[in-house]
């Protein structure tokens, strides 16, 4: 977070969103691998699975482990997808200048600022079940090229929230000079 | 009015020196710094986001937290975290045999990613909240701007930090396992799952921090 001030504005000291921007689309471009390509290739005592992460849910749902399913269809499904549109309608207000709906923008980004990581949980989840189940041949669990894919993708949603500074959403009666900060 | 130029951006933290005037990181606006009662809460009059808390345990909260935690590193990241059993035959899991394993599959970016994530960052994280709130004085003659540059490091690593994340992962993998193979819960697990609480509470206590906080300067 330290460093919005700095990226966020561009030296005229008007708001620069490229980078939010840029950040965004990387990440939706990555989406569509991460959801597409296998993340995890298993093989228990003979059969043998390979999942995406949708696939991987319904998996989770049918082996009655509901619960479970329904924490990694948030992290991983719907997580990524409020961010996606919450960067993009905060980037569209933004770029209109300080919004008379600032204040529930402010608090959508406090949201997506929160909720970023959590994400992550699928790629612990491969990693932790790619160690724990290493059984020559009895069962193995080998990760997919998609995982790699979906951490980018996460990686660049965290990236772009914080190269979105909420100030820009506000009028800001200092603008000349904050650049002196040091 | 003039003062408000120099902007603390870490202003809710202990020890900051905290300016007299700083801004809300959400939206801008310049606040007065005001001492909080327990419990009580600064919120930004403009945006309404929770800009400090008061303590609730006194000003060597984060301290303790981050003490305890650094404590419970060490056991979370050597002992067994796992045990795996199938057929009679048992293999040990560490923290990092996650990282480890995407490693020997050819993933070193990822298992480098997993890695730092999971566990040095961290480790790193409470290493840096410590050097600001402990008061270790032995070697480093805490300047100012050497404390600021620790506390804009703090800032820069917490957000790529998640053991709790990581916490998450496991139990819902091993939930996943339990059906196919026996597994025992090691040392190394507790260890790191209380280390990823009290580091989460360290750190919400160090930003959202005691002692100076904003309240409204209309």
């Amino acid at each position: 977070m330290s460093t919005q001030t700095s990226s966020a504005e561009s030296s005229a000291g008007r708001p620069n969103f490229s980078r939010a921007i840029a950040f965004t689309i990387a990440a939706a471009i990555m989406l569509i691998p991460a959801n597409t390509l296998p993340i995890l290739i298993s093989d228990t005592g003979g059969v043998a699975r390979i999942d995406t992460i949708y696939s991987g849910i319904v998996g989770l749902f049918e082996s009655g482990l509901w619960p479970l399913a329904l924490i990694v269809a948030i992290a991983s499904l719907l997580i990524p997808f409020i961010k996606l549109v919450g960067l993009i309608v905060l980037v569209i207000a933004a770029r209109r200048g300080p919004s008379p709906h600032a204040k529930p923008l402010t608090r959508l980004y406090a949201v997506l600022d929160f909720i970023g990581r959590w994400s992550m949980l699928d790629v612990f989840l491969v990693a932790f079940l790619t160690s724990a189940v290493r059984f020559g041949a009895l069962s193995t669990v080998q990760p997919g090229i998609g995982i790699a894919a979906f951490a980018a993708a996460v990686v660049l949603t965290i990236l772009a929230t914080h190269a979105f500074d909420p100030r820009t959403l506000w009028p800001q009666p200092h603008h000349r000079s904050t650049t002196s900060s040091q | 009015m003039a003062l408000s130029d120099l902007v603390d951006e870490h202003s809710g933290a202990p020890e900051a020196g905290l300016h007299p005037r700083f801004t809300c990181r959400f939206c801008g606006q310049t606040h007065r710094a005001v001492t909080l009662a327990p419990r009580q809460r600064a919120q930004c009059t403009r945006c309404g986001l929770t800009l400090a808390k008061g303590t609730r345990f006194g000003p060597d909260t984060t301290s303790a937290l981050v003490a305890t935690a650094l404590i419970l590193a060490v056991p979370a990241l050597t002992l067994p975290f796992i045990t795996v059993g199938k057929l009679g035959s048992e293999r040990v899991g560490h923290l990092f045999s996650g990282a480890r394993a995407l490693w020997l599959e050819n993933m070193p970016l990822l298992s480098l990613w997993v890695l730092l994530c999971a566990g040095l960052l961290p480790v790193l994280l409470l290493g840096l909240l410590a050097a600001i709130t402990l008061p270790l004085r032995m070697r480093f003659q805490k300047s100012a701007s050497w404390e600021n540059a620790v506390r804009r490091l703090a800032v820069a690593v917490a957000p790529w930090a998640m053991p709790e994340v990581y916490l998450l992962g496991v139990l819902v993998a091993l939930t996943k396992l339990g059906s196919l193979v026996d597994v025992k819960i090691g040392p190394g697990f507790w260890c790191y799952a209380m280390m990823s609480v009290l580091t989460l509470l360290a750190w919400r206590n160090f930003y959202l921090g005691p002692d100076a906080e904003g309240r409204s300067r209309p």
